[in-house]
């Protein structure tokens, strides 16, 4: 791997992490929500949300496996 | 409560982190760029900023100076994405900038957010059971079995063991088990002359003898709804102890020199450092009491009956050390083998001291503790050692008692036992085999 793709696959790591943080978060708060520290709905509209992220890190994932093997097969084609 | 900035370009991760926060009971602000960060920082006033390290128009840290320049500086956490980033920030900014690697829990905001800058070098936390005992050794395991059984009930308890053990950390765990309302009231009853003891368990009315000007609430009525811990019961005057048998037979007390009978209402945890034997025979305790008393009795194992716990308590000792003066001090694992190897007569208590006195003597900047040669105390002093040189002994019985206290001061160290008692370490070896205390092969 070059420098260049491995600082490009880091800031792939980096946005993946994005959407994990997220989840993180808002799995603590259900967790309040169900030990009844904050308001019930709120855990509904954060299970969305944790959905979504999930969605959202998988296509970051996708992404990341189409572009770096974009750059293996070019790279491949240069030698 | 602190006021907080939190400084992240995730809209979504802030909103829901600040939930969080104002549920811990803090006030947050927060910053979605570099440049609102700033605006914050001049117009107000925080305690802590969490900071991540990638913001669109620059890096968190370059922050960092700014904050420097507060009247008033925040305490920092970054936030980051990369463990490894965590290295090179280290080294930018020294150790009092913490960490939080994304993603992020609840619970460790909250240690971030807790006031005290904890020293996170504590790897293995040691338990606390009822918050106040150290030990995870079998005798020690079946003594919180029974601690928290009887803390179920309302029997008294008698606590027996040697000096040292921790009678008091038990009545106080006793007490903190039985959640009871009331509160928690220790009185020593070997520190009372006889005319006082009355008026401070039972208390006086005023006018009650000369000096008592006022009225007194004896230590039964303070503990009302709660735990009296009486240590040294055994030492209390003979002749007061028919005053304490009616308390605990009939529940009320009455004030010295008054007439009321006041109703009392506590569990009574008493201690003494004799053992049961003792106490029947040496007649410090009328029969009638010490069964009102020991309804339940607890006997606490001595140190040298749970080696294994040791480690666990030095560590425990030179940590709250460390905490009161700021210093690093830690044990290698050869010292905690010598602190394991003693008898500890004294007990947790001679452990303490010992360990405190260790790190008073050592280099208060290094993280190294000077252990003394030899662990000993002037109370330590085996028996067997005084009547030594008595007539009638033969000569072979004081040489053998002469060489196994030599070891003992040098902790069975053969080499130097045999120099200090000028032979040689073979004739040691030939006495030691004699004795039939090696083996062939040792």
């Amino acid at each position: 791997m070059t420098n260049d793709e491995l600082a490009q696959l880091q800031v792939f790591v980096h946005d993946a992490r994005k959407p994990l943080n997220r989840i993180s978060m808002q799995a603590e708060l259900v967790k309040m929500a169900l030990n009844g520290d904050v308001p019930a709905d709120k855990a509904l509209l954060a299970l969305d949300k944790i959905i979504s992220s999930a969605k959202d890190c998988s296509a970051k994932l996708t992404d990341m496996t189409t572009t770096m093997s974009q750059h293996s097969s070019a790279s491949q084609h240069d030698k | 409560m602190l006021t907080i900035l939190l400084v992240d370009d995730d809209t979504e991760f802030t909103e829901v982190a600040c939930t969080i926060i104002e549920f811990l009971g803090h006030e947050v602000l927060t910053a979605a760029t570099l440049q609102e960060a700033r605006d914050w920082l001049t117009k107000e006033t925080f305690d802590h900023v969490l900071l991540d390290f990638m913001l669109p128009d620059g890096s968190g840290a370059h922050l960092f100076n700014e904050i420097d320049a507060l009247a008033k500086q925040p305490r920092v956490t970054l936030i980051t994405g990369h463990p490894s980033v965590k290295e090179v920030i280290k080294g930018l900014c020294g150790p009092n900038i913490d960490y939080l690697v994304k993603p992020i829990q609840r619970e460790e905001i909250e240690a971030v957010l807790s006031t005290k800058s904890k020293p996170k070098e504590t790897e293995d936390t040691i338990t606390k059971h009822f918050d106040l005992l150290i030990g995870e050794s079998p005798v020690m395991k079946e003594l919180y079995k029974l601690i928290s059984r009887v803390s179920k009930t309302s029997a008294n308890v008698m606590l027996l063991g040697e000096s040292g053990v921790g009678k008091e950390v038990v009545a106080a765990a006793i007490h903190r088990a039985s959640e009871s309302e009331g509160p928690y009231i220790a009185t020593n009853c070997g520190a009372f002359s006889k005319e006082l003891i009355g008026s401070e368990l039972f208390g006086h009315e005023k006018g009650a003898f000369t000096g008592a000007v006022g009225k007194k609430e004896g230590v039964f009525e303070q503990a009302e709804g709660g735990t009296l811990f009486l240590d040294e019961i055994t030492e209390m005057p003979i002749d007061m102890q028919p005053n304490l048998l009616r308390v605990l037979e009939n529940k009320v007390v009455i004030r010295v020199g008054g007439t009321k009978t006041i109703p009392v209402n506590c569990r009574v945890v008493s201690a003494t450092n004799r053992t049961m034997e003792e106490i029947a025979q040496s007649k410090v305790l009328r029969e009638d009491i010490y069964f009102r008393l020991a309804v339940f009795p607890i006997t606490i194992p001595t140190l040298r009956e749970r080696k294994q716990d040791i480690p666990l308590l030095a560590k425990t000792f030179i940590e709250e050390f460390n905490k009161d003066n700021g210093s690093s001090f830690k044990w290698d694992d050869a010292q905690l083998d010598t602190l394991q190897a003693y008898d500890w007569p004294g007990n947790v208590r001679e452990l303490r001291h010992f360990v405190h006195r260790a790190a008073i003597m050592s280099d208060p900047d290094g993280s190294s503790i000077e252990l003394p040669k030899t662990i000993e105390s002037p109370f330590a002093q085996k028996q067997s050692t005084a009547p030594a040189l008595q007539a009638g002994r033969t000569i072979e019985d004081v040489e053998k008692e002469l060489i196994y206290a030599t070891l003992e001061k040098v902790n069975g160290n053969k080499t130097m036992a045999a120099d200090m008692l000028g032979i040689s370490t073979k004739t040691l070896y030939n006495r030691l085999h004699a004795y039939g205390d090696l083996s062939k092969d040792d």
